[in-house]
């Protein structure tokens, strides 16, 4: 009994339907949980709620049943969405809402017009689809171009030595690890490996020498000692700190009676390879681990069996540039324990680099036997070349990408942040949802299709943008201001700056966990979002109330104080974030920016009039250039535009987003990851109005 | 009896089992936590012999003190998910020797020295506990409280060492950058 | 028979905080919901994540699951009504919390996934605040009973339950337990808007749905230690014991589903902070005035 083709849901699952099936079925479809895309608070400002409809919201895709796409998708946020539908568990339905599926999807199972009504019964056809075809005798599988990575093989110890087959590292013969390849664009929140050693190397190989430039100016003794050894020959003062610094260390870590040398015991493996390239020329062979075993004919190592490597002189890739990795210094806290494990091996150091290398150089040997006596691998060694974060922990760091699907980050948002543990040592911020273009020079717009493009590039802000397009044309085409019109437009835009400062709240509460503030803002929203001057003013009771609940919200202040804080004078801060600046310009402050400017409109609205969507008046066919200003939600948009016979020629267009979404790196870095994402989200920015 | 000797002797394989996994993977974080449930074992082993407030308290602290070496295994060291397939064991020769002769010494312990005569019945619970209150707060009070104290100070003592180091050394920044 | 009632009577109170979380999200009283959408999970694919710790991964959601059950079979319902009546009985539902650690750990290493990752260990960092609220306040508990007997410590609350003897060690308890059961504000591990669920992230299917059931048991478990230790266990008119104890543990376990609705989350530095700095001084004033009460009041 195959079940009617057309009630089976495109992310069936693979499994012969049969009673059992169906009643699990039936659950599946009292149980839609959807991940929207680009993000709820997207679906929030076109009007819809998803939670009325039956819908439960989920925060990653594993938990997600139904993809709910709500609007066109850019193409690298088709990209990233084929990732998470990928990661959906089946069976797994897609629901769209107005717009046309990605290509990079299967055909959505339902589609539907961006309205509220729509929605529901949209949700309940896919009900009834979920119920009937939820398993099927066959399905296909999805496949995606994007989801294709190359795997290639590293040597967990030498990055440099990239295969495209497993097998074993040619130079110390460990297993290679597989690991993926590059960044793709398709790279996903949960698109990750943590293989922490690999990334590391990896990483630190490529910038090893912007990384120690940089670093060199907060943080001296987090320079990579396997590049600087050189150095501590000639150059002692320039040194200093680190010596203290590891003298000190070693202090602690093992009591050894060595310390009057003045640190250099670190980095002797380096100098017995030295030495012994000195005394020998010629092609000789080492073990990558033991370093003092050193023989003219190649063969294994007596202590390790590992198959030994050729080298030509001293001046192998330990001393060369750059390409010597923290994998070499690795190495030789390998070969500290092991010459001490087994120093009842004695025959073999005799021809080794155990003694010329250790006892005879003049002022700084001694480090084998400091750490023979601990006999194990000191952590301090392990970790002396990692890079230090503010804490001065040094770990392996870690490359995580946040969004552009994440609960707690506009929709469209892609944060890339680099955590050492909980903490952020980097973070970059780009938009996948971008306008991209600053006005195409061939083809002219029509006005209104202008208009119309506008706003609805802008999803979060619409009127705003409707409103600043109206303004650049008309004045484009000479028309003189009509005080009732832009009354009507004024309130109009003052009810959108409440319903999106309404969507920053019910934001902040899905960040913060904060389930009452959530949902209490995102019914404010929608209902603000067409009301007009009666029941926006009935609502300001309402409004009322959530201010004082917020500041009596125990936690939320010392959640938000002293995060994020902008200096004042940093230019380029535009609408509320540039006025909480007076204020500590945390947070905080702008949290209270945000609400007091929603009573300010809110008074504005009493005094105005009814608010009136902004239509563009009749121009004719005429010729001329316009600048607008208009101060969204967001803060200032300025759009001048040239028009030709009507018609739009080019445009510029410069918003508060493109210039907030620069400060992300700064307010990131060296914060704790709960932190660094509070700051960046309460710079309230959209990612549809950065424009690249 | 046998029943209690069944179990002292499962659980006595699982420490042992758990013991060698310790060093069989190559994952820090598997060792760490294969080396918790050995302890946990050794822990369900004093449950099974009657002594309920000591099983109980082994089976508690090794949580948290597993735990927390696993996560500066974590932290510290290279590798530590174990993809190089990283040998956990070190010193071969030593440790087998060492490993062979402590178990002999305490085989021969056990077998060698006079236990004395079978308890019939062992105090329930309440009153070991009760028992070892006593003890703990009677007659070995001094020895225990200096030996909390004697840990407390070295925790302090340690924590006071550490921090100084990165005052220096930014103290040390500053007079270069001066 | 007792181990089936207890058992029962565990799934129930997961089932009843299921429907009334329900309740408060959606405004809707479902009672059906819990069993749909375990129902549901049943049907959905079990993922596993690519190149994932197998063993973490599988064992941490049943070794949660397990940590509810024994930490409930020490507490009793009623009188009689206890799987095991240890000697050390308080103590042991602390060493049985002691592995939320390990499973959350395993949780967060298994899957192979940075939010995982960072969840378990922020749990880690979580225990070293709240730890010593949940051992100091069971501390002061058992000395007013003389006892760690869980049934003792109920017996000694007959004419004045401990809420009252000590509220300061029953507020540090409520908050600790919180804590421990990773509910908002102190759901660091999971944190929906910073880690995307955390390490719950990579679950699906059967795997989810046995975390999510053990998460809840973990609640009540915690509000059955709660009702226990402070508020006088089956004690109470009129009703039998039995239904007293479901009451009391139900409408702790409510306050904890409900407190974190209302609150934000809260930063690590300042649990950490604020748990040394003012929980662990509390906790030490809660055990030296309980102590001079046993001395000074006969």
């Amino acid at each position: 009994m195959t079940p009617d083709p057309t009630l089976t849901i495109t992310g069936a699952r693979q499994k012969r339907p049969s009673l059992l099936q169906k009643l699990v079925s039936r659950a599946l479809a009292r149980n839609l949980s959807c991940l929207v895309v680009p993000g709820p608070e997207v679906a929030l400002a076109h009007g819809l709620d998803v939670t009325a409809a039956g819908m439960r919201i989920t925060a990653t895709p594993r938990d997600a049943g139904v993809l709910l796409i709500v609007g066109e998708l850019s193409e690298k946020m088709s990209d990233a969405v084929a990732v998470l539908y990928a990661q959906m568990p089946r069976p797994r339905a897609i629901l769209m809402l107005g717009g046309q599926t990605p290509s990079s999807l299967p055909d959505a199972d339902i589609c539907a017009g961006l309205s509220q009504a729509e929605l529901i019964d949209a949700a309940d056809r896919l009900k009834h689809a979920l119920a009937e075809g939820a398993f099927t005798d066959s399905t296909e599988d999805f496949d995606a171009s994007v989801l294709h990575t190359r795997i290639e093989y590293v040597c967990p110890m030498h990055p440099e030595v990239v295969e495209d087959e497993p097998g074993s590292c040619p130079k110390c013969g460990m297993d290679l690890v597989a690991h993926e390849a590059g960044d793709s664009a398709s790279e996903h929140e949960h698109e990750h490996e943590h293989e922490h050693d690999h990334e590391h190397h990896h990483d630190h190989e490529s910038e090893s020498e912007s990384e120690s430039e940089s670093e060199s100016e907060s943080e001296p003794e987090a320079h990579h000692y396997g590049h600087e050894h050189h150095e501590h020959e000639h150059g002692h003062d320039h040194e200093h700190h680190s010596h203290h610094d590891h003298q000190q260390d070693h202090e602690q870590e093992h009591d050894h009676e060595h310390h009057q040398d003045d640190g250099h015991d670190q980095d002797h493996g380096d100098e017995q390879q030295q030495g012994h390239a000195h005394e020998k020329a010629g092609t000789e062979y080492t073990c990558p681990m033991h370093p003092e075993i050193i023989q003219h004919e190649p063969g294994s190592c007596p202590k390790c069996g590992m198959d030994l490597v050729a080298r030509d002189d001293g001046e192998d890739e330990d001393t060369g540039e750059g390409a010597s990795g923290h994998g070499h210094d690795h190495e030789h806290h390998h070969d500290h324990e092991h010459q001490h494990d087994e120093s009842d091996d004695h025959s073999e150091h005799e021809q080794s680099g155990h003694d010329h290398g250790g006892h005879d150089h003049s002022g700084h040997d001694h480090g084998e036997h400091d750490h023979g006596g601990s006999g194990f691998m000191s952590m301090i060694e392990v970790t002396k070349d990692l890079p230090r974060s503010a804490d001065g922990l040094q770990m392996d760091w870690l490359e995580v990408p946040f969004g552009p699907v994440f609960s707690g980050l506009p929709g469209g948002l892609k944060l890339t942040l680099t955590l050492d543990g909980d903490g952020v040592t980097e973070g970059q911020a780009t938009s996948l949802v971008g306008m991209t273009t600053e006005g195409k020079e061939d083809e002219a717009m029509d006005a209104d299709t202008f208009i119309e493009h506008l706003s609805t590039a802008m999803p979060l802000a619409p009127v705003s943008y409707r409103l600043l397009a109206c303004r650049a044309i008309e004045q484009a085409a000479g028309l003189e201001d009509d005080p009732e019109i832009s009354r009507a437009r004024e309130v109009a835009l003052e009810r959108e700056r409440i319903g999106s400062h309404l969507g920053w709240l019910a934001q902040l509460g899905r960040q913060l966990g904060f389930a009452w503030l959530a949902q209490r803002a995102s019914t404010l929203q929608l209902e603000i979002r067409d009301a007009n001057r009666d029941r926006i003013a009935a609502l300001e009771p309402a409004f009322r109330t959530l201010g004082t609940r917020l500041e009596r919200t125990p936690l939320l202040k010392s959640r938000l104080k002293g995060i994020g804080v902008l200096p004042s004078e940093s230019s380029d801060l535009r609408g509320p974030v540039a006025r909480a600046v007076k204020e500590g310009g945390d947070a905080w402050a702008r949290l209270w920016q945000r609400l007091t400017e929603i009573s300010a409109s809110l008074d504005l609205i009493k005094s105005g009039g009814e608010p009136e969507l902004p239509v563009l008046r009749d121009i004719g066919d005429v010729s001329g250039t316009g600048e607008a200003t208009v101060d969204t939600p967001r803060g200032e948009a300025r759009l001048s535009l040239k028009l030709e016979r009507g018609k739009v020629k080019s445009y510029q267009l410069d918003t508060a987003c493109r210039h907030h979404i620069d400060l992300v790196a700064k307010l990131a870095e060296g914060q704790e990851l709960g932190d660094a994402l509070l700051a960046v989200g309460s710079l309230d920015l959209s990612p549809w109005e950065v424009i690249s | 009896m046998y029943a209690q000797a069944f179990f002292v002797a499962v659980f006595g394989l699982a420490a042992i089992g758990f013991g060698v996994v310790v060093f069989r993977t190559s994952s820090m974080v598997r060792s760490a936590l294969a080396l918790l449930f050995s302890q946990t074992a050794v822990g369900c082993m004093f449950l099974a012999m009657q002594t309920e407030f000591l099983g109980v308290l082994q089976i508690m602290m090794m949580a948290t003190e597993m735990s927390i070496m696993a996560i500066f295994m974590v932290m510290f060291m290279m590798d530590p998910g174990g993809l190089g397939g990283m040998d956990m064991s070190h010193q071969k020769r030593f440790s087998i020797g060492a490993g062979v002769s402590a178990a002999a010494v305490a085989i021969a312990v056990a077998l060698l020295s006079d236990w004395g005569p079978v308890a019939e019945q062992v105090a329930d619970a309440e009153a070991q506990t009760r028992a070892l209150g006593m003890e703990l707060l009677g007659r070995s009070m001094m020895i225990f409280e200096t030996a909390g104290i004697t840990i407390l100070t070295a925790m302090i003592a340690a924590t006071a060492v550490a921090i100084p180091v990165q005052n220096l050394a930014s103290k040390d920044d500053k007079e270069a950058s001066e | 028979m007792t181990v089936a009632i207890v058992l029962l009577a565990l799934l129930g109170g997961a089932w009843l905080l299921a429907v009334i979380e329900g309740w408060v999200t959606t405004g809707r009283l479902r009672p059906g919901a819990p069993m749909l959408s375990g129902l549901a999970y049943l049907g959905r694919e079990s993922i596993v994540p690519r190149s994932p710790d197998r063993v973490f991964f599988e064992a941490a959601p049943v070794l949660l699951l397990v940590v509810a059950v024994l930490g409930a079979a020490v507490l009793p319902l009623a009188p009689d009504l206890i799987i095991a009546d240890l000697g050390t009985g308080a103590l042991f539902v602390n060493a049985a919390l002691a592995y939320v650690l390990v499973a959350l750990i395993m949780a967060g290493w298994g899957p192979d996934g940075a939010y995982a990752m960072i969840g378990g260990w922020r749990f880690l960092g979580q225990l070293i605040a709240y730890s010593m609220l949940i051992v100091m306040p069971i501390t002061a508990v058992a000395m007013r009973a003389e006892s760690l007997v869980n049934t003792a410590i109920v017996g000694s609350q007959t004419s004045l339950w401990n809420i009252v003897y000590q509220p300061l060690g029953f507020v540090l308890f409520i908050i600790a337990a919180m804590a421990l059961a990773f509910r908002s504000p102190f759901d660091l591990p999971t944190a929906e808007g910073e880690l995307a669920g955390g390490v719950d992230a990579e679950y699906t299917g059967v795997r989810l749905a046995v975390l999510r059931l053990a998460r809840l048991m973990l609640v009540v478990t915690l509000a059955s230690a709660a009702t226990v230790f402070y508020l006088g266990g089956w004690h109470g008119p009129l009703l039998p014991p039995w239904a007293w104890s479901l009451i009391k543990t139900l409408a702790v376990a409510v306050l904890m589903l409900l407190a974190g609705r209302y609150l934000p989350r809260i930063r690590e530095a300042d649990l950490m902070r604020w748990c040394w700095t003012l929980g662990i001084p509390l906790a030490l004033l809660n055990i030296i005035i309980v102590g001079v009460l046993i001395l000074v009041v006969p």
